[in-house]
């Protein structure tokens, strides 16, 4: 593999200023590869939602740049990002965040509408997708009448829909119980083994993280250790959760 | 369905309640303009129709500017101008009908209230206009008591040709013979009675007079026309004008005068319409940051956003503006049914259905949708500036106590002392002006004033009913959000100023005028005619009847009216002439400059007039002042003696002079209105059923026992004002809709807060009574400010109304603050109940974890 998709280089972000500032990330450099499935892990404050975000094009760094695709984000104003991340990504949060007052079917299919496809086309897609994450019998419940797990189903649907480039997801399961957890996480790795898409996820959760293809660690904002793993279904969590009490969680 | 309807009709279904609320401003709001709007105009025209004559289809009518009769040798002299091809000299008059004079039936009323009675040269008038004779002849050289009518006017009085019509006139009741049918009248109100011109004159005791010049020209070239008029103008003196008959104008300045304030107050209630969707939008960014965050995550841009929050407020301004205008229409409809008793007691009028004219749905639509999208522009704005991170990162709700006393307080404080200034001033000019700084000054100070007095009111409170520090919470919560909470008092000031206002001015007015009343018409027994204050549509009656009612056995004393139209420095004036000896003894006027014997005497004596304080205000007169008074003659110079009121021409410019110079220069002789004093021991019964067979005659004229008639208009004046006062508390309600969402956004943006007292151990009904705490603080916020812009604006209202000429006294609105404060209150206890309910039913840990 020598397709970079993401690309970080000298990635900085400073909250605050003078005595009162927080480096809460300190030249960060990443790159992740098409089709590649990676895991951020690390402390709580280590920065790996920052890095999230920053790659993400919802926040700005102070210093360096992130490349996606091609393209340089933190040259772009505001409303290119915005068409980037409608284009070109797909989130999926630890809430889940789907608008209480659409259907699965209306909330899966929303960033297509706002990227201004026909409503009936990206119903369309949008149902072939929430289908493939088993939810085709839950097509118009509102999230108030979904579980955890299929709300989450629902955002991730919502997240491959648009046909992103890159899946970017915070905490995915941690929201959810044990077994949800496991489900959406075996659902990832088929989104990246099966579907080859890109996915970023952030999560503290030794399980969770243990499906990903890779995993880096990062302290203080900065990278500390990478680990590649060998099986990818979960079977290595326990190694992954030694190597997080080895670098301090 | 488009993304920005579906996301709109969604979230405003999911608050069903809210969107009502707020909705209902608007609907308040475009009902109130919308139906006063159909109401007034209705009327207005139905007025015009009947009191004002039309304008025949001729080139030119010339009239007196005063619209008194005129001797026939004007119309030789415009016959004589060059350039008129044809002139004929008619008199029309007004004949307003006695009610159920056609049906007997006081159950239903009249079709047909008055009829115009045009004496015409019938030869000369087909010149003039083709009538079109459906049944029977016209008119005919020779004629005496013939008349030809319209088909509608035959059908309602059910005659034929051949058979007699009977009507009131100054000498009494008169019959005519129908000779001819003129085709049916399209609108009720100005049905004609064609009649020979000396026939007219007869029954009008207008001898050899005419009152109008109806003219055809010869050029149908601008330039050309304009020029004849001008010559027209020239030959026969500036005492004529070119225009119809005209009667009642200063009742119509009135009626509009009422209808300016009522939009005012329809304007009034869409701008706390307007402040209400701005505190709702506000509510509903608050709520949705996370929905908004997220969209914007997905890709939203700016203007999506903003698009998805003004779709909402279109959709909220075009479903309001709707019910508004069916409920307006509803209003006027009820508003018109419900004075159309007062219509026909006082002007003799049926008015119709409320008249829908385009422009006013037009306008309705602009105001309502227009202002809802204004409301919303600044929540939208701030709705874009939410991140996309919000959808990711929760924030609590940051806490500012920010530094109030700024430049908006200090500009307040200068406004504040200019608007006091004003008051000293006593200028009128400047009222309104005065009006508008105070309530200004108000708002730009109130957010540095929040703090202080919710402390003040928190103590109160406190010692009340909240001894367990919730008050001191409600306390600490407004004052971290000064300008919102500016914004809810703002609506609760405005609305609450209105009803101290009113309540000052309504109790001030109230006072003055049953005080002039009972005066004014303090007499045993009143003689009316249909019309009261439109004098000149009245048709009098000679002055035999007034010696017949004083030969009346038990009758001490017959003080009459009578009525010609005048001018001065071009205002129109309605003169009336009284008997000064008799107007004297019954006391009738309310004297406010001048000594009344003096000013009797010199009624008498000389061309002397007493003036009101409406002419008075609008001529600039003074006692004392002489003044050129415009008669069928020629101008007459009289001397103002004094000025005073009375109750039933308070409100139009009147000018009392003696009856000796109203019959010489006015060569007016018939009495509209007669006051009788009967001896203290006569035979009422008997008293009153010679009236009745002295009046048989008259059927124009309707008695009326002084005493019940006094009584029945000040039980009138009593519902008018509790009409006035409902008005005003309906004002008040949008102001709690806007306590409930201020609270509401409160509460949501406090959950995490809540959640928390309730671990540390707030019971449900603690944190309810913080909730009632926070909105009666804010409704006492409201309150005492509007109290303090109501004082105000009573006080400049009683001023104007003195300095336009009404006799005023100021009564401070105690009733009106007791009210204020119980509305006040009593919105602040309702508009709690669902911000507590909402906040007491919050999941402890759920409340916790809300981000």
């Amino acid at each position: 593999m020598n397709n970079p998709i993401v690309s970080t280089q000298a990635l900085t972000k400073v909250y605050g200023q003078g005595a009162a500032a927080v480096r809460a990330l300190d030249g960060v450099n990443l790159t992740i590869q098409a089709g590649e499935f990676v895991a951020v892990m690390g402390p709580s404050g280590c920065g790996k939602s920052t890095l999230l975000h920053l790659i993400g094009g919802l926040d700005r760094p102070t210093s360096g740049t992130v490349w996606l695709d091609g393209q340089d984000l933190t040259r772009l104003n505001d409303d290119q990002v915005t068409s980037i991340r409608r284009k070109k990504m797909g989130f999926i949060f630890q809430f889940f965040n789907l608008i209480p007052v659409l259907n699965a079917l209306e909330n899966a299919a929303l960033p297509m509408i706002l990227d201004g496809m026909r409503p009936a086309d990206a119903r369309k897609r949008a149902q072939q997708w929430l289908e493939q994450v088993g939810l085709s019998h839950r097509l118009t419940h509102r999230p108030s009448e979904l579980s955890g797990g299929e709300q989450q189903r629902v955002a991730i649907a919502r997240a491959l829909a648009s046909d992103p480039t890159l899946i970017l997801a915070d905490e995915p399961t941690g929201n959810l119980d044990s077994r949800a957890s496991e489900e959406i996480a075996s659902l990832l790795r088929q989104i990246s083994s099966t579907w080859q898409r890109t996915i970023l996820m952030v999560t503290h959760d030794a399980r969770i993280a243990a499906y990903a293809d890779r995993i880096v660690f990062l302290k203080d904002g900065k990278v500390v250790d990478e680990t590649i793993l060998e099986h990818r279904n979960g079977e290595q969590a326990e190694m992954v959760a030694d190597k997080m009490k080895e670098i301090g969680d | 369905m488009n993304l920005y309807l579906t996301l709109a009709f969604r979230y405003l279904g999911g608050r069903k309640l809210r969107t009502a609320l707020t909705t209902l401003a608007i609907v308040f709001g475009v009902m109130v303009i919308f139906g006063m709007n159909t109401f007034m105009p209705t009327f207005i025209k139905t007025f015009q129709t009947q009191a004002m004559a039309a304008a025949a289809q001729v080139d030119l009518t010339i009239t007196q500017k005063t619209g008194e009769a005129f001797d026939p040798v004007v119309l030789e002299k415009i016959r004589a101008v060059d350039g008129i091809e044809v002139a004929t000299g008619p008199l029309e008059r007004l004949i307003n009908l006695p009610a159920d004079y056609l049906d007997k039936d006081p159950q239903t009323p009249d079709r047909i209230t008055a009829v115009m009675l045009k004496g015409i040269i019938p030869q000369e008038a087909r010149q003039m206009i083709a009538y079109n004779i459906v049944e029977g002849r016209f008119l005919e050289e020779g004629d005496t008591s013939a008349a030809v009518i319209t088909r509608s006017l035959a059908r309602e009085f059910g005659v034929e040709v051949g058979d007699t019509l009977t009507l009131p006139t100054a000498i009494g009741l008169s019959d005519l013979t129908i000779v001819g049918i003129l085709p049916e009248q399209i609108l009720p109100g100005n049905e004609v009675v064609l009649v020979p011109l000396a026939e007219a004159q007869r029954l009008t005791n207008m001898a050899d007079k005419i009152n109008v010049v109806d003219a055809n020209l010869d050029s149908m070239e601008e330039a050309r026309r304009n020029e004849i008029q001008q010559n027209v103008l020239a030959a026969i003196g500036n005492t004529y004008k070119i225009g119809a008959l005209e009667a009642g104008s200063e009742i119509l300045t009135n009626i509009r005068n009422a209808q300016s304030i009522f939009n005012l107050m329809g304007f009034l209630a869409l701008v706390m319409g307007g402040f209400i969707i701005f505190n709702t939008f506000r509510t509903i960014i608050a709520e949705r940051r996370r929905d908004i965050g997220m969209l914007r995550a997905l890709g939203a841009n700016r203007s999506t956003i903003r698009w998805l929050i003004l779709t909402e407020g279109l959709l909220q301004g075009i479903i309001g503006t709707a019910l508004g205008l069916v409920f307006g229409y509803l209003f006027g409809a009820f508003a018109l049914g419900l004075t159309t008793p007062l219509w026909q007691q006082y002007l003799n009028l049926n008015v119709g259905n409320p008249e829908i004219s385009p422009a006013l749905v037009l306008t309705s639509i602009v105001l309502g949708v227009g202002i809802t999208i204004l409301s919303g522009l600044i929540p939208a704005q701030s709705a874009t500036r939410i991140t996309p991170l919000e959808a990711l990162r929760p924030s609590m709700g940051t806490v500012t106590f920010k530094r109030v006393a700024g430049i908006s307080f200090w500009a307040g404080v200068v406004l504040l002392t200019v608007a006091v200034g004003i008051l000293f001033t006593g200028s009128i000019s400047l009222i309104s002006l005065g009006a508008m700084l105070f309530v200004g000054a108000i708002i730009l100070m109130a957010p540095a004033l929040v703090n202080p007095i919710a402390v003040l009111f928190a103590n109160l409170l406190t010692l009340i009913f909240a001894r367990d520090g919730t008050a001191h919470l409600a306390e600490g919560n407004l004052s971290r959000q000064p300008g919102r909470a500016t914004i809810t008092a703002s609506t609760t000031m405005i609305a609450l100023a209105v009803v101290v206002m009113l309540a000052a001015v309504l109790s001030s007015v109230a006072l003055t005028f049953i005080q002039v009343m009972e005066k004014s018409l303090g007499s045993d027994y009143l003689i009316m005619p249909p019309t009261l204050a439109v004098w000149g549509s009245n048709t009098g009656a000679a002055p035999q009847l007034a010696e017949e009612l004083r030969q009346v056995p038990g009758v001490t004393l017959v003080s009459t009216l009578r009525f010609s139209a005048s001018q001065i420095k071009e205002i129109a004036v309605g003169v009336l002439g009284v008997d000064p000896q008799s107007y004297r003894q019954l006391d009738l006027l309310t004297f406010t400059k001048g000594e009344p014997e003096a000013a009797y005497r010199a009624l008498e004596n000389e061309r002397a007039m007493i003036i009101n304080g409406v002419l008075a205000a609008a001529a600039g007169l003074q006692p004392g002042d002489e003044v050129e008074l415009l008669t069928p003659t020629g101008k007459k110079v009289y001397r103002v003696v004094a000025l005073a009121t009375d109750y039933l021409n308070a409100k139009t410019t009147t000018a009392y002079i003696s009856q000796r110079f109203i019959e010489e220069d006015f060569d007016r002789r018939e009495d509209v209105f007669f006051q009788i004093n009967v001896a203290p021991d006569a035979d009422r019964k008997a008293v009153e059923s010679a009236f009745a067979a002295v009046l048989k005659k008259y059927p124009q004229f309707k008695l009326v026992n002084g005493k019940e008639y006094v009584e029945q208009n000040a039980r009138m004046f009593d519902a008018v004002f509790l009409g006035m006062y409902v008005m005003a508390a309906f004002l008040a309600i949008p102001s709690l809709i806007a306590m409930v969402n201020t609270l509401a956004i409160g509460v949501i943006e406090r959950t995490r807060e809540i959640g928390m007292l309730r671990a540390v151990g707030a019971i449900r009904r603690q944190v309810r009574r913080m909730i009632l705490s926070e909105a009666l603080i804010l409704s006492a916020i409201g309150t005492a400010f509007g109290i303090l812009a109501g004082l105000y604006m009573g006080y400049m209202a009683t001023k104007a109304f003195e300095a336009m000429g009404y006799p005023m006294d100021y009564l401070f609105p105690g009733s009106g603050i007791l009210t204020a404060i119980a509305i006040g209150l009593l919105f602040g206890a309702l508009a709690a109940i669902i911000p507590a309910r909402q906040a007491t039913r919050l999941d402890v840990v759920e409340a916790l974890r809300y981000e």
